[in-house]
């Protein structure tokens, strides 16, 4: 069977790795893919050889991984014919192990990212609203539209999918490719569907404020919306993250 | 307006008006054979599309870089989007594009909301979309040329070809500079929405939007030409592209 996964989303995937903590790196790799859906319950992985020439490290180094996911219940391998290993998507909600990611990050790290986020998707509104034609409009709107009833893994897509709008408007591909490798940085962390509870309305009129800026061609509020929009996220995670790690 | 005498920019409309009537017409085989496999009576289903890989193939060529067949939302027998989609880049090899189709998806796009789609979808014309940030299939600055796909009820799909910016200009933007020279001005071609998709200054780039006309509505006005003072429009050929030449 064929499995049916973005294009971006898979080149990034299989994109080779560097030298050090490899089969550490393989390991969280295929992590982050297993619990964000990437590689569904079931699906068969590519050959231990194929797995390492496609991340370009030893099959050693693979097999390592592979006894790590197998360890932590992600892969199960069966033997003979018709056999190789096997995606087991976790059957408990697939917020335990964002969790756990949330509970190991640094909040060094944290701040790292969210710089480097902020600069790209700031910069990428601020062009928007200079680029941006009737068309485009029409887009960011429908886009902004579908967080509004958006909750889980939904709202965590239409975020995702509402700063890739805000990026292709900015009619950048530099910035666009960017910005889906920055959303994927620390396994999907950024846009985690950890919500507002205090107000779950508030990504939605955030997105609204963002386009009528683009609309008006704002250059300047529309970077500003972005940017603390973006500092919001960054605040939410650092105090889940200091709840996860309280004794 | 008839008129037999050259005018600057002759040359110009011509090499555009040649680029894209050749690319549409090179979509003519693969849209026929797409309306005869969704005429076969007993419905379509997304593996039927495979058979449309020989004509999809055989688009990718010169300046040609991805091209299929799009389907309309439940045109399919069994699953509610597909597409036949193949691209020659980065390798040069024709390579299937596979994106995530099932709406419940995180990694989910949904195309039906992309103008090379919606377009041929609501006038029945064809359609450059672009220049645009391709991300759901190359990541590439992209000009697609999309038609409609007519089904047996009604719109079924947009047949497409995707051509580079940057190849589009390599191929435009000689003539278009010596156009520049000649007229000691600035020339550039534009889409219908005032978007450059290629010119001779930088401080009009790609990309960019021509504020300085109303170029949507003029467009619509259906008229050949703009002549003002330091400023010149007209289209290249039917092609929804349009000279501007303006002064410095």
């Amino acid at each position: 069977m064929v499995k049916r996964m973005s294009h971006g989303a898979r080149a990034a995937l299989f994109a080779p790795l560097d030298q050090t903590g490899r089969a550490e790196a393989v390991t969280r790799r295929l992590v982050d893919a297993i619990t964000l859906g990437l590689l569904a319950d079931a699906e068969q992985l590519p050959t231990e050889t194929e797995l390492a020439a496609q991340f370009g490290v030893s099959t050693v180094t693979v097999r390592e991984a592979l006894v790590a996911l197998r360890q932590h219940g992600l892969v199960e391998t069966r033997r003979g014919r018709g056999g190789g290993s096997f995606v087991r998507a976790p059957a408990d909600s697939p917020v335990a192990p964002w969790r756990e990611r949330l509970r190991a990050v640094s909040l060094a790290d944290l701040r790292d990212v969210g710089d480097h986020y902020i600069a790209v998707a700031g910069a990428a509104a601020r062009l928007a609203a200079e680029r941006s034609s009737a068309e485009d409009l029409v887009r960011l709107e429908l886009a902004a539209e579908d967080i509004r009833a958006a909750t889980g893994p939904a709202a965590s897509r239409a975020e995702r999918h509402f700063h890739l709008e805000v990026a292709a408007a900015a009619q950048s591909p530099r910035l666009t490719h960017q910005e889906l490798q920055l959303q994927g940085e620390q396994g999907g962390l950024l846009w985690l569907p950890i919500g507002h509870p205090e107000d779950p309305g508030v990504a939605h009129t955030v997105h609204r404020a963002i386009v009528t800026a683009i609309a008006s061609r704002d250059g300047e509020l529309a970077r500003k919306l972005t940017e603390e929009h973006i500092l919001d996220a960054i605040d939410r995670l650092a105090a889940l993250h200091l709840e996860l790690i309280a004794p | 307006m008839n008129d037999s005498r050259t005018r600057p920019g002759d040359e110009v409309v011509a090499l555009v008006s040649g680029i894209v009537e050749g690319v549409f017409a090179g979509l003519k085989p693969l849209l026929a054979a797409a309306e005869t496999l969704l005429a076969e009576p007993g419905g379509t289903t997304a593996t039927d599309l495979d058979r449309l890989s020989p004509q999809v193939v055989e688009l990718l060529d010169g300046l040609v870089v991805g091209a299929g067949f799009i389907a309309a939302p439940r045109l399919l027998a069994d699953q509610q989007f597909g597409f036949e989609w193949w691209t020659s880049a980065p390798s040069g090899t024709p390579t299937q594009l596979f994106i995530s189709l099932d709406p419940a998806s995180e990694y989910f796009l949904d195309y039906t909301r992309q103008s090379w789609f919606t377009v041929p979808r609501d006038t029945g014309r064809r359609h450059i979309t672009g220049p645009y940030v391709d991300y759901l299939c190359t990541d590439e600055y992209t000009l697609t040329f999309t038609l409609p796909v007519r089904g047996a009820e009604d719109f079924a799909g947009v047949v497409g070809a995707d051509v580079f910016v940057r190849e589009f200009e390599h191929t435009t933007l000689p003539k278009l500079h010596a156009l520049a020279v000649e007229q000691q001005s600035r020339a550039a071609l534009v889409n219908a929405q005032g978007r450059v998709i290629v010119s001779t200054s930088a401080r009009q780039a790609t990309g960019s939007l021509v504020r300085e006309l109303d170029i949507p509505a003029w467009w619509t006005t259906g008229e050949e030409s703009i002549r003002r003072p330091g400023t010149t429009l007209r289209r290249c050929g039917d092609a929804p592209v349009a000279l501007l030449v303006t002064a410095p």
